[in-house]
């Protein structure tokens, strides 16, 4: 038991670790572009990952106004952006806990999680190409009118968070409450209820818990992809600040295309970063597991436990997300 | 307040900042006239969509933005941090806010930022301009960034800069491995040049 308890505190700071990298309370910065950034104490592995960045940042700067007067620059000018992805995602975010704590509550094989950050990723660079083409390109939108739509859309993937967060938390708490009912009753109740025969009593009292989805039943296709884009509009649908900026200043510069390839190039980064995080997440998992007795009743209680903190912990990050933008509503 | 918001990720908005102390005709320091120079990406940004017929918006177009940017500095405190006498002084509401765009497509925001009471200039009054969230990392202009305005006769002006940027950020990145992995707690101030003022 004592196991269990550690296990749900580990699980908690770690989720928590992510939680603070979200920007809870905070103003809108003056100059803020596109959505709020995460905050992150610059201490620590913190501060060093924060060192990085600017040093990225600039370099893409750099890039970007080389490019400016010289087309021959592209190469670099991506190679820039890419690794401006890769160390702009190793900083803490929603995105990553999002994917995270799904990969975690969900018994999603390595592979398609790596698919599902990957497309994530991607569908995040697609939202900043898609506004600011729309806004910028189209509608010759100012800044001022592109933040409104940026706090929009903002808005809008916290409420996803929350959504995705609330349906996980359903589906494995009433997994996990189907596997705490001793066995010996669900054995039973199952054999008499087959036994009645009759369709009425299927529903009362002591039938009706085998009703409880179970993990095996509701994990069919169709059920994996509603969730799974369900998952990558939650972690991908709130365009960075980055993007948005080397859009609009390629733009400005009439060298749009070449802002859409670094917008790629850098979610490729990007993904690259939040994949090492999903697969330390999922073999994490199967550790505690392992650990715990792979086979045993308790091993598998300890598994659902699991994933029932992952559920919660999506779910109180959107509710932490949707507070944070309403006191920033409020306090304005 | 800024203490506990944390740093803001790290810097996607750089900032050239010039700086004039201003005088009364008192030998009183009245307040400080900034302009804020940003940085190409963050310049097209904001005049994104403004200006007519392709043409750069004029000072008026751009009016409603400095507006915004400047009632949401207040919330920041203007990242304008004075002290005398090793005590805070505060600033009222900014005066003649404008931004303006250059030929080269550069921003440059302007605004005289008055002190909350006038203060004697016969103690040494200094300033830095930083972002405690380090979203914006400010630095001073490389020439002459600090200049007095109608300040009597002898008073010296003198700029401590901290460890150049590039310099001080590999030594930490070194000594962070060694100290923890720890850079140190706030960025933005450790980054920033205080520029001081004292009269005779």
């Amino acid at each position: 038991m004592m196991r269990l308890i550690w296990l749900h505190i580990a699980i908690l700071v770690a989720g928590s670790a992510l939680l603070i990298g979200d920007p809870a309370a905070a103003q809108r910065h003056p100059f803020a572009v596109g959505g709020q950034e995460a905050i992150s104490n610059a201490t620590g592995l913190a501060g060093l990952i924060l060192a990085w960045q600017t040093k990225f940042h600039t370099e893409l700067q750099q890039a970007a106004r080389a490019l400016s007067n010289n087309p021959n620059a592209l190469g670099v000018f991506l190679a820039s952006c890419f690794a401006y992805g890769v160390f702009h995602a190793a900083g803490p975010g929603h995105g990553k806990a999002v994917l995270t704590s799904y990969m975690i509550a969900n018994e999603t094989a390595l592979r398609r999680g790596l698919a599902l950050t990957l497309l994530a990723a991607l569908f995040q660079g697609f939202v900043a190409i898609g506004l600011v083409s729309i806004a910028a390109l189209l509608f010759k939108a100012t800044s001022s009118q592109m933040q409104n739509s940026t706090h929009v859309i903002e808005l809008l993937s916290y409420v996803a968070i929350f959504m995705l967060g609330a349906r996980l938390t359903w589906l494995k708490a009433s997994a996990l409450v189907a596997i705490l009912r001793p066995s010996s009753i669900k054995d039973t109740n199952r054999f008499s209820c087959a036994a009645i025969g009759d369709s009425l009593h299927a529903h009362d009292s002591n039938c009706g818990h085998i009703h409880a989805p179970d993990p095996t039943q509701v994990a069919g296709p169709d059920f994996y992809w509603r969730d799974a884009i369900a998952t990558i509009i939650a972690a991908g649908l709130r365009p960075c600040s980055g993007a948005i900026l080397i859009l609009i200043f390629t733009l400005s510069q009439n060298m749009f295309v070449a802002g859409i390839l670094a917008t790629l190039a850098m979610s490729l980064g990007a993904a690259v970063t939040t994949s090492l995080i999903a697969i330390i997440a999922v073999y994490a998992k199967g550790a505690a597991i392992q650990w715990s007795g792979v086979n045993s009743h308790r091993g598998l209680i300890i598994s659902k436990s699991i994933e029932v903190v992952a559920a919660l912990l999506v779910v109180s990050l959107g509710a932490i997300l949707l507070i944070g933008i309403a006191a920033t509503q409020t306090g304005t | 307040m800024a203490d506990n918001r944390g740093a803001q990720a790290h810097p996607h908005v750089w900032v050239a900042v010039r700086s004039e102390i201003v005088f009364g005709d008192d030998g009183q320091i009245l307040g400080l006239r900034h302009a804020w120079e940003f940085d190409e990406m963050y310049s097209a940004f904001a005049i994104q969509g403004l200006g007519k017929n392709g043409k750069l918006p004029t000072q008026t177009e751009l009016e409603p933005l400095a507006k915004t940017n400047i009632e949401s500095l207040s919330e920041f405190e203007y990242f304008t941090f004075a002290k005398q006498n090793n005590e805070k002084k505060t600033f009222s509401s900014p005066q003649n806010v404008t931004l303006d765009v250059n030929e080269k497509k550069i921003l440059t925001m302007r605004f005289f930022l008055p002190l909350a009471a006038p203060l004697s200039a016969k103690k040494p009054f200094s300033f830095q301009v930083y972002d405690p969230t380090y979203f914006v990392s400010f630095g001073l202009e490389k020439q002459k960034p600090v200049t007095l305005s109608k300040a009597p006769a002898g008073c010296s002006l003198s700029l401590l800069d901290p460890t150049p940027l590039v310099a001080a950020d590999n030594q930490k990145l070194s000594e962070a491995f060694f100290q923890n992995m720890s850079p140190g707690a706030d960025f933005g101030v450790k980054l920033a040049t205080r520029a001081i003022v004292a009269c005779p």
